[in-house]
Protein backbone atom coordinates (compact mmCIF):
# COMPACT_ATOMS: atom_id res chain seq x y z
CA UNK A 1 0.00 0.00 0.00
CA UNK A 2 1.66 3.10 -0.74
CA UNK A 3 -0.32 5.02 1.08
CA UNK A 4 0.73 3.14 4.19
CA UNK A 5 4.79 3.19 2.86
CA UNK A 6 3.70 7.55 3.20
CA UNK A 7 2.91 7.34 6.23
CA UNK A 8 5.32 5.59 7.62
CA UNK A 9 8.23 7.40 6.38
CA UNK A 10 6.80 11.04 7.32
CA UNK A 11 6.14 8.92 10.54
CA UNK A 12 9.77 8.25 10.87
CA UNK A 13 10.64 11.57 9.69
CA UNK A 14 8.71 13.06 12.60
CA UNK A 15 10.71 11.03 15.24
CA UNK A 16 13.91 11.45 13.60
CA UNK A 17 13.21 15.45 14.11
CA UNK A 18 12.04 15.35 17.65
CA UNK A 19 15.43 13.13 18.53
CA UNK A 20 17.74 15.76 16.71
CA UNK A 21 19.52 17.53 19.24
CA UNK A 22 18.86 21.50 19.81
CA UNK A 23 21.86 23.40 19.35
CA UNK A 24 22.70 26.16 21.29
CA UNK A 25 24.57 29.52 19.36
CA UNK A 26 27.47 30.57 20.02
CA UNK A 27 26.85 34.13 20.83
CA UNK A 28 29.55 37.13 20.09
CA UNK A 29 31.77 38.10 17.12
CA UNK A 30 33.32 35.03 15.97
CA UNK A 31 37.02 35.33 14.10
CA UNK A 32 38.56 33.31 11.70
CA UNK A 33 42.35 32.43 12.29
CA UNK A 34 44.44 30.36 9.41
CA UNK A 35 46.60 28.15 11.54
CA UNK A 36 48.75 25.46 9.13
CA UNK A 37 46.63 25.94 6.23
CA UNK A 38 43.51 25.18 8.24
CA UNK A 39 40.62 27.58 8.76
CA UNK A 40 39.44 27.57 12.60
CA UNK A 41 36.55 29.94 13.61
CA UNK A 42 37.52 31.19 17.20
CA UNK A 43 34.45 31.53 19.36
CA UNK A 44 33.87 34.80 21.57
CA UNK A 45 35.00 33.96 24.97
CA UNK A 46 35.16 35.39 28.06
CA UNK A 47 38.68 36.78 29.44
CA UNK A 48 40.37 35.87 32.33
CA UNK A 49 38.86 37.87 35.53
CA UNK A 50 40.04 37.89 39.07
CA UNK A 51 37.65 39.21 42.24
CA UNK A 52 36.71 39.11 45.47
CA UNK A 53 33.90 36.80 46.90
CA UNK A 54 31.49 37.14 49.41
CA UNK A 55 34.06 35.01 51.70
CA UNK A 56 36.71 37.35 50.91
CA UNK A 57 38.36 34.87 48.04
CA UNK A 58 39.53 35.58 45.34
CA UNK A 59 37.62 34.19 42.36
CA UNK A 60 39.18 33.38 39.11
CA UNK A 61 38.06 32.35 35.65
CA UNK A 62 40.21 28.88 36.93
CA UNK A 63 37.41 28.85 39.22
CA UNK A 64 35.11 27.92 36.30
CA UNK A 65 37.19 25.76 34.70
CA UNK A 66 35.04 22.82 33.74
CA UNK A 67 32.14 24.54 35.41
CA UNK A 68 28.84 26.22 33.18
CA UNK A 69 28.28 29.23 34.96
CA UNK A 70 25.22 31.90 34.79
CA UNK A 71 25.99 35.25 35.09
CA UNK A 72 24.53 38.02 36.25
CA UNK A 73 25.49 41.99 37.44
CA UNK A 74 23.51 43.43 40.52
CA UNK A 75 23.91 45.60 43.68
CA UNK A 76 22.55 44.73 46.92
CA UNK A 77 21.11 48.28 47.56
CA UNK A 78 19.06 47.35 44.45
CA UNK A 79 15.17 47.85 44.76
CA UNK A 80 13.77 47.85 41.06
CA UNK A 81 14.93 44.43 39.09
CA UNK A 82 17.33 43.00 41.39
CA UNK A 83 14.64 41.45 43.74
CA UNK A 84 13.09 39.82 40.63
CA UNK A 85 16.68 38.55 39.42
CA UNK A 86 17.63 37.24 42.55
CA UNK A 87 14.28 35.27 43.01
CA UNK A 88 14.88 33.72 39.59
CA UNK A 89 18.68 32.66 41.01
CA UNK A 90 17.52 31.04 43.71
CA UNK A 91 15.32 29.02 41.75
CA UNK A 92 18.33 28.23 39.73
CA UNK A 93 20.25 27.73 42.94
CA UNK A 94 17.91 25.29 44.14
CA UNK A 95 17.48 23.40 41.34
CA UNK A 96 20.93 22.01 40.91
CA UNK A 97 21.83 22.33 44.86
CA UNK A 98 23.41 18.83 43.83
CA UNK A 99 25.04 19.11 40.15
CA UNK A 100 28.70 20.66 40.98
CA UNK A 101 28.73 21.27 37.15
CA UNK A 102 26.87 24.45 37.06
CA UNK A 103 28.31 27.95 39.60
CA UNK A 104 26.38 31.23 39.69
CA UNK A 105 28.39 34.11 39.18
CA UNK A 106 26.94 37.62 40.25
CA UNK A 107 28.73 40.42 39.80
CA UNK A 108 28.36 43.75 41.85
CA UNK A 109 28.30 46.87 39.79
CA UNK A 110 28.38 49.30 42.79
CA UNK A 111 32.04 47.50 44.60
CA UNK A 112 32.22 51.28 46.37
CA UNK A 113 29.21 49.74 48.70
CA UNK A 114 28.94 46.12 47.93
CA UNK A 115 32.58 45.25 49.80
CA UNK A 116 32.66 41.37 51.00
CA UNK A 117 31.18 41.68 54.22
CA UNK A 118 28.20 43.54 52.61
CA UNK A 119 27.83 40.39 50.16
CA UNK A 120 28.68 37.86 52.80
CA UNK A 121 25.49 39.21 54.92
CA UNK A 122 23.27 39.29 51.23
CA UNK A 123 24.39 35.84 50.72
CA UNK A 124 23.13 34.60 54.25
CA UNK A 125 20.23 36.21 54.07
CA UNK A 126 19.51 34.52 51.00
CA UNK A 127 20.60 31.34 52.71
CA UNK A 128 23.60 30.95 49.38
CA UNK A 129 27.22 29.72 50.01
CA UNK A 130 30.04 30.09 47.75
CA UNK A 131 31.57 28.44 45.54
CA UNK A 132 27.92 27.46 43.78
CA UNK A 133 26.87 30.98 43.81
CA UNK A 134 30.17 33.39 44.61
CA UNK A 135 28.95 37.23 44.82
CA UNK A 136 31.60 39.26 43.50
CA UNK A 137 33.40 42.81 43.72
CA UNK A 138 36.12 44.45 42.82
CA UNK A 139 37.51 47.73 40.41
CA UNK A 140 34.78 49.59 39.17
CA UNK A 141 35.76 49.80 35.79
CA UNK A 142 36.72 46.34 35.63
CA UNK A 143 33.43 44.93 36.35
CA UNK A 144 32.08 47.88 33.85
CA UNK A 145 33.93 46.59 31.16
CA UNK A 146 33.77 42.92 31.39
CA UNK A 147 30.36 43.52 31.50
CA UNK A 148 29.93 45.56 28.27
CA UNK A 149 32.81 44.27 26.16
CA UNK A 150 32.68 40.67 27.38
CA UNK A 151 29.30 39.90 28.70
CA UNK A 152 27.43 41.88 26.26
CA UNK A 153 24.94 43.69 28.77
CA UNK A 154 24.99 47.43 30.24
CA UNK A 155 26.39 48.28 33.59
CA UNK A 156 26.80 51.84 34.59
CA UNK A 157 26.45 54.44 37.21
CA UNK A 158 23.95 56.82 36.49
CA UNK A 159 22.62 59.39 39.14
CA UNK A 160 19.36 59.94 37.24
CA UNK A 161 18.04 56.37 38.09
CA UNK A 162 16.42 54.80 41.31
CA UNK A 163 19.37 53.28 43.13
CA UNK A 164 22.07 55.24 40.88
CA UNK A 165 22.70 52.51 38.56
CA UNK A 166 21.71 51.67 34.98
CA UNK A 167 22.22 47.72 34.28
CA UNK A 168 20.30 44.96 32.48
CA UNK A 169 18.69 42.33 34.03
CA UNK A 170 20.23 39.84 32.00
CA UNK A 171 21.60 36.06 32.93
CA UNK A 172 24.40 34.81 30.85
CA UNK A 173 24.34 31.04 30.04
CA UNK A 174 28.35 30.60 29.96
CA UNK A 175 29.36 26.71 29.15
CA UNK A 176 32.99 24.93 30.50
CA UNK A 177 35.13 26.60 27.95
CA UNK A 178 33.66 30.21 28.58
CA UNK A 179 32.07 30.70 25.46
CA UNK A 180 28.60 32.93 26.35
CA UNK A 181 25.71 30.09 24.41
CA UNK A 182 23.05 32.64 25.68
CA UNK A 183 21.29 35.46 26.99
CA UNK A 184 17.99 35.57 28.86
CA UNK A 185 16.02 38.08 30.98
CA UNK A 186 16.30 37.82 34.57
CA UNK A 187 13.16 39.38 35.77
CA UNK A 188 11.04 36.95 33.55
CA UNK A 189 9.98 33.35 35.19
CA UNK A 190 9.45 32.25 31.79
CA UNK A 191 12.29 33.75 30.40
CA UNK A 192 14.51 31.74 32.43
CA UNK A 193 12.64 28.38 32.02
CA UNK A 194 14.29 29.05 28.69
CA UNK A 195 17.54 29.29 29.85
CA UNK A 196 16.86 26.08 32.30
CA UNK A 197 15.96 24.10 28.83
CA UNK A 198 19.53 25.55 27.42
CA UNK A 199 21.44 24.65 30.29
CA UNK A 200 20.01 21.19 30.81
CA UNK A 201 21.00 20.78 26.36
CA UNK A 202 24.67 21.71 27.77
CA UNK A 203 24.31 19.62 30.06
CA UNK A 204 24.37 17.00 27.75
CA UNK A 205 26.83 17.81 25.27
CA UNK A 206 29.21 20.62 27.19
CA UNK B 1 -48.79 51.40 50.24
CA UNK B 2 -47.09 49.31 53.40
CA UNK B 3 -45.62 46.80 50.95
CA UNK B 4 -44.05 49.68 48.76
CA UNK B 5 -42.77 51.39 51.77
CA UNK B 6 -41.33 47.94 52.80
CA UNK B 7 -39.66 47.25 49.82
CA UNK B 8 -37.98 51.40 49.46
CA UNK B 9 -37.04 50.59 52.90
CA UNK B 10 -35.26 47.34 52.08
CA UNK B 11 -34.06 48.73 49.01
CA UNK B 12 -32.63 51.74 50.92
CA UNK B 13 -31.32 49.56 53.58
CA UNK B 14 -29.52 47.40 50.88
CA UNK B 15 -28.12 50.50 48.93
CA UNK B 16 -26.23 51.87 52.56
CA UNK B 17 -24.67 48.71 53.06
CA UNK B 18 -22.89 48.19 49.95
CA UNK B 19 -21.58 51.45 49.46
CA UNK B 20 -19.87 51.02 52.10
CA UNK B 21 -18.82 47.33 50.43
CA UNK B 22 -18.19 48.76 46.89
CA UNK B 23 -16.18 51.45 48.89
CA UNK B 24 -13.80 48.60 50.75
CA UNK B 25 -13.89 46.82 47.56
CA UNK B 26 -12.58 49.70 46.20
CA UNK B 27 -9.82 50.02 48.23
CA UNK B 28 -8.99 45.96 48.32
CA UNK B 29 -8.82 46.34 44.18
CA UNK B 30 -6.57 49.38 44.09
CA UNK B 31 -4.77 48.24 47.32
CA UNK B 32 -3.60 44.89 44.89
CA UNK B 33 -2.71 47.20 41.71
CA UNK B 34 -0.53 49.35 44.16
CA UNK B 35 0.97 46.88 46.12
CA UNK B 36 1.60 44.93 42.41
CA UNK B 37 3.58 48.05 41.47
CA UNK B 38 5.61 49.12 44.50
CA UNK B 39 5.90 45.88 46.90
CA UNK B 40 5.79 42.69 45.33
CA UNK B 41 8.83 43.22 43.74
CA UNK B 42 10.84 42.06 46.75
CA UNK B 43 7.82 40.98 48.92
CA UNK B 44 6.81 38.92 46.23
CA UNK B 45 2.69 38.94 44.83
CA UNK B 46 2.16 36.13 47.99
CA UNK B 47 3.58 38.42 50.25
CA UNK B 48 6.40 35.56 51.30
CA UNK B 49 9.35 37.38 50.68
CA UNK B 50 12.32 36.13 49.64
CA UNK B 51 14.30 33.94 52.18
CA UNK B 52 15.83 36.25 54.75
CA UNK B 53 16.58 38.98 52.38
CA UNK B 54 12.94 39.96 52.27
CA UNK B 55 10.64 39.74 54.97
CA UNK B 56 7.29 37.79 54.32
CA UNK B 57 4.92 40.89 55.15
CA UNK B 58 1.98 38.41 55.25
CA UNK B 59 2.77 37.47 58.58
CA UNK B 60 3.83 41.33 59.90
CA UNK B 61 3.00 42.21 63.09
CA UNK B 62 2.87 45.86 62.20
CA UNK B 63 -0.55 48.08 63.30
CA UNK B 64 -1.35 50.21 60.45
CA UNK B 65 0.18 52.99 61.70
CA UNK B 66 3.74 51.69 61.96
CA UNK B 67 3.11 49.99 58.03
CA UNK B 68 1.61 53.23 56.79
CA UNK B 69 4.41 55.44 57.99
CA UNK B 70 7.26 52.35 56.88
CA UNK B 71 6.02 52.43 53.44
CA UNK B 72 6.01 56.25 53.74
CA UNK B 73 9.81 56.41 55.00
CA UNK B 74 11.12 53.40 54.65
CA UNK B 75 13.94 51.64 56.75
CA UNK B 76 17.71 51.53 57.13
CA UNK B 77 18.72 49.18 60.15
CA UNK B 78 21.86 47.20 60.78
CA UNK B 79 19.76 44.05 59.52
CA UNK B 80 18.02 45.49 55.95
CA UNK B 81 17.10 47.93 54.06
CA UNK B 82 13.40 48.68 52.73
CA UNK B 83 13.84 52.22 50.22
CA UNK B 84 11.32 55.03 50.98
CA UNK B 85 8.17 55.31 48.61
CA UNK B 86 7.88 59.32 48.56
CA UNK B 87 5.74 59.27 45.50
CA UNK B 88 3.15 57.51 47.29
CA UNK B 89 0.48 59.66 48.71
CA UNK B 90 -2.03 58.65 51.81
CA UNK B 91 -4.88 57.28 49.30
CA UNK B 92 -2.02 54.67 48.12
CA UNK B 93 -0.93 53.53 51.51
CA UNK B 94 -4.57 53.67 52.85
CA UNK B 95 -5.43 51.19 49.62
CA UNK B 96 -2.09 48.94 50.01
CA UNK B 97 -3.23 48.55 53.68
CA UNK B 98 -6.58 47.70 53.42
CA UNK B 99 -5.06 45.24 50.67
CA UNK B 100 -2.84 43.53 52.85
CA UNK B 101 -5.52 43.16 55.69
CA UNK B 102 -7.85 41.40 53.74
CA UNK B 103 -5.38 39.19 51.78
CA UNK B 104 -3.34 38.24 54.68
CA UNK B 105 -5.13 39.40 57.94
CA UNK B 106 -8.39 38.35 57.61
CA UNK B 107 -9.44 41.79 58.28
CA UNK B 108 -12.05 43.76 56.33
CA UNK B 109 -11.83 46.84 58.05
CA UNK B 110 -11.34 49.46 55.55
CA UNK B 111 -8.05 51.64 56.91
CA UNK B 112 -8.94 55.09 55.32
CA UNK B 113 -7.65 58.44 53.90
CA UNK B 114 -8.27 60.25 56.77
CA UNK B 115 -6.82 57.55 58.78
CA UNK B 116 -3.55 57.62 56.77
CA UNK B 117 -3.57 61.02 56.73
CA UNK B 118 -3.98 61.62 60.88
CA UNK B 119 -0.93 59.30 60.20
CA UNK B 120 1.70 60.61 57.56
CA UNK B 121 0.95 63.93 58.95
CA UNK B 122 4.65 65.96 58.55
CA UNK B 123 6.23 63.76 56.90
CA UNK B 124 6.82 64.42 53.04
Amino acid sequence: MPHKLIYLVSFALLVFSCTQDKKLPYLGKHETRVVDGKTDTVYHQIPPFKFLNQDSVWVSEKDMAGKIYIADFFFTSCPTICPKMKTQLVRLYERYADNDQIRILSHTIDPAFDRPYVLKKYANRLQVQAPRWNMVTGDKQAIYTLGEKSYMVTAQEDKNEVGGFVHSGAFILVDKQRHIRGIYDGTKEDEVNHLIEDLEILLKTN
Amino acid sequence: MKSFLLAALALSLFACQSKEEILHEQYVIEGRIQYENNCANCHQSNGQGLRNLYPAISKSTLSAPELARLIKQGRKSATGYMPANPKLQAIDIAEIITFMRHEWGKNEQTFSFDSTRIVLKGIN
